[in-house]
């Protein structure tokens, strides 16, 4: 009998603490920021690059005694890259948490999911989805990312100064390359190019062969893709192997990565890609923030890192620039200027369209990424025409 | 035009011998416990990544391959005497292992995820080409595909002609019988199922060369060996061969004629035709009792 008793009251002693911290730990001096990244599943490389530039922000800021007064607490959860875990950390987030400013999470596909919470909850939130279509719908919701027919939009400009004539478009079937490849064709033939060949291919596309095979009996001068990583490596391959021809290759998602060129050796050299960021930009603090990022992580950051980097810093800006969380006023004071970013100048249009910063075009060059394009941020000369495969 | 015709059929051919490979590991494990291992793709993935980091210490995938089989092999034996061995004798043993095979893949993959970080990667190897008969063919491809090829081939003469592999085909017939007659019934589900694995990390090796992987690139390879093995015939090694050669022959062949949207397609409108006018695969046996 005692012996039960006093299991009983073990048991409720265990109860009692595991129940501890879910009491109410809000400290009154804290303000609170969250948001949810993919730390597994599909999307994990890019998003945790989006976390890391996020805490870096935060520290910055706490660094300097906070916002408003308080210290600034992130509170984050793991989304598994799938857009309905998403969307009830979003509500988690705005109902448990009771969080005082949102942050996006990565991927078009989980910002659209969790927009609708957003808008409903009136909390502003930056954004890294690239698809203009989203925004204007919903209020609160405002992009932090170049939009995506802005992406080649440079590289066709070289192109163009290149004297490229033809061009055959490649692009992968998915909402992000397929608008892409959109705005690429409407370029090219603002350029006075011919696109003489173009296809989508399924995201599950292993095998480029055949797709190459006949964009090569096109002979373009550029050979463009509005890809991911895989496939641009795949369309690499595949033209390597045929000895495809092309004055110039480019790509969206793909070069940017550093893996692209480990996975392709030698072959990746000559390729064009595009990036949002670059490490010798002279956007302000972008120094320091490349030395920052660096000694906190250990490892270079990344586009997504300086974008969620940005983002933060922005969203901070304009709540001490209004003096308060007032939702409304934090929408105003962000529709009304061009705030300079690491990423370049942050503007928004009233439809919640970032139209400031625009994207850059890399080529890697002796097994590095170079800074080509716009000339007067450049750090080396765009390599033209390509020089056969190695 | 032959040109054309002689180079999309070579490289399905050749394709071929790469799904072959990858399938070939599932189907033994179906085979003998006819248990379906949904984890099999992220041994692939295991097995790619492993020879990614040999890679980076400058080994030859090739040699790699047999380290990424050991290890695939090692981990799958784990595998069969912890878990699967377990939940077989139990009753709806084929159902618990289904699950357990699938939780088991989320392990894996996010095991692979803290190890290797969720990049595509790939493994720049032989990025070449080979001109016969006025064709191309990527080096690459070539090379796995022979090694694949080989691999698999040596595994079917294995279960021919030697006597474990005898009883291997034994016990996948009837294992009550293969008992009966002595044989170690619990020593040749740990062997298929090790070897089955092994199979996986080989496939792994070579796929990794010809297509960016990462962490959790399993589970539509897991899709893809399934298919392979169901359009042959669960179990039928000889109809896995010919379901892969014409999987990757149909593949090519419609991405050039039709596109490659069309090409997705192809492979899941001949599984549903295989399904409804012979629905035990191109050589499978009807269903016995």
């Amino acid at each position: 009998m005692i012996d039960r008793l006093r299991r009983t009251a073990a048991l409720v002693a265990l109860g009692a603490l595991a129940f501890a911290p879910l009491a109410p730990a809000r400290a009154a001096d804290t303000l609170k920021i969250g948001f949810s990244v993919s730390e597994t599943g599909a999307l994990a490389a890019p998003s945790i690059f989006d976390r890391q530039g996020y805490e870096l922000a935060a520290e910055e800021l706490n660094a300097k005694g906070g916002l408003l007064g308080k210290k600034v607490e992130l509170v984050h959860y793991d989304d598994q890259s799938t857009p309905s875990t998403a969307v009830s950390l979003y509500q988690k987030l705005i109902s448990d948490d009771k969080v005082d400013l949102l942050l996006g999470p990565y991927s078009s596909q989980i910002t659209a999911a969790v927009a609708p919470i957003v808008d409903r909850a009136k909390l502003a939130m930056p954004a890294m989805d690239a698809n203009p279509s989203g925004y204007g719908t919903h209020p609160y919701v405002f992009q932090a990312i170049a939009q995506t027919p802005q992406y080649m939009a440079p590289l066709m400009e070289l192109a163009a100064k290149h004297g490229v004539k033809t061009v055959a478009l490649l692009s992968q079937n998915s909402p992000f390359p397929s608008a892409l490849a959109a705005a690429v064709k409407s370029a090219a033939l603002g350029h006075g190019m011919k696109v003489v060949f173009e296809e989508a291919y399924p995201p599950a596309t292993t095998d480029f062969g055949p797709l190459v095979l006949k964009a090569a009996a096109a002979n373009p001068d550029l050979l463009i893709g509005a890809t991911f990583v895989a496939d641009s490596e795949g369309i690499v391959r595949a033209a390597k192997s045929q000895s495809f021809k092309a004055k110039m290759y480019a790509f969206s998602v793909g070069p940017v990565e550093p893996e692209f060129a480990k996975a392709l050796g030698p072959a990746a050299d000559g390729v064009y890609g595009n990036t949002l960021w670059f490490p010798t930009l002279a956007t302000p603090g972008n120094a320091d923030f490349v030395k920052a990022f660096n000694k906190k992580f250990g490892r270079d950051p990344d586009y997504h890192a300086a974008l969620s980097y940005a983002a933060l810093k922005l969203l901070a800006q304009a709540a001490a620039g209004v003096g308060s969380l007032d939702q409304q006023k934090i929408l105003a004071w962000l529709h009304g200027r061009t705030v300079p970013t690491v990423m370049g100048g942050f503007k928004i249009d009233d439809k919640n369209i970032q139209t400031g910063f625009s994207s850059y075009v890399i080529q890697w060059q002796g097994g590095a990424q170079k800074l080509v394009w716009p000339e007067q941020t450049a750090n080396a000369k765009p390599v033209y025409p390509h020089e056969g495969w190695h | 035009m032959l040109v054309t015709i002689l180079t999309l059929v070579a490289t399905g051919v050749l394709w071929g011998g790469v799904y072959l490979l990858m399938a070939s590991g599932l189907n033994l494990i179906y085979g003998v416990m006819k248990i379906v291992n949904l984890a099999h793709g992220d041994f692939i993935v295991v097995g790619g990544l492993l020879t990614l980091t040999l890679f980076e210490l400058h080994v030859n995938p090739l040699v790699a391959l047999p380290a990424a089989a050991v290890l695939t092999f090692a981990v799958g034996a784990l595998v069969e005497r912890g878990i699967v061995e377990r939940l077989l004798g139990s009753g709806n043993g084929e159902l618990r292992t289904l699950l357990a095979t699938f939780g088991l893949s989320y392990v894996i993959s996010n095991v692979g995820l803290l190890l290797w970080g969720a990049q595509f990667q790939s493994v720049p190897f032989l990025e070449g080409s080979v001109h016969v008969f006025g064709i191309n063919l990527p080096e690459n491809l070539l090379v796995c595909s022979l090694v694949a090829f080989a691999f698999a081939g040596a595994v079917h003469v294995w279960l021919t002609w030697t006597m474990s592999g005898k009883a291997v085909r034994a016990t996948s017939q009837s294992a009550i019988g293969a008992a009966a007659c002595g044989l170690s019934i619990r020593r040749i589900r740990l062997i298929a199922f090790a070897l089955g694995c092994a199979m996986a990390g080989a496939a792994g090796s070579l796929t990794i060369t010809l297509i960016p992987v990462q962490n959790s690139s399993g589970g539509p390879l897991t899709v893809l060996a399934f298919t392979v093995i169901a359009l042959g015939g669960l179990g039928n090694y000889v109809g896995a061969f010919l379901a892969a050669v014409i999987l990757g022959v149909a593949e090519v062949w419609t991405s050039y004629q039709f596109g490659s949207d069309a090409a997705a397609a192809v492979v899941y409108i001949l599984f549903v035709l295989i399904l409804v006018f012979r629905p035990q695969g191109i050589l499978g046996r009807a269903a016995r009792v």
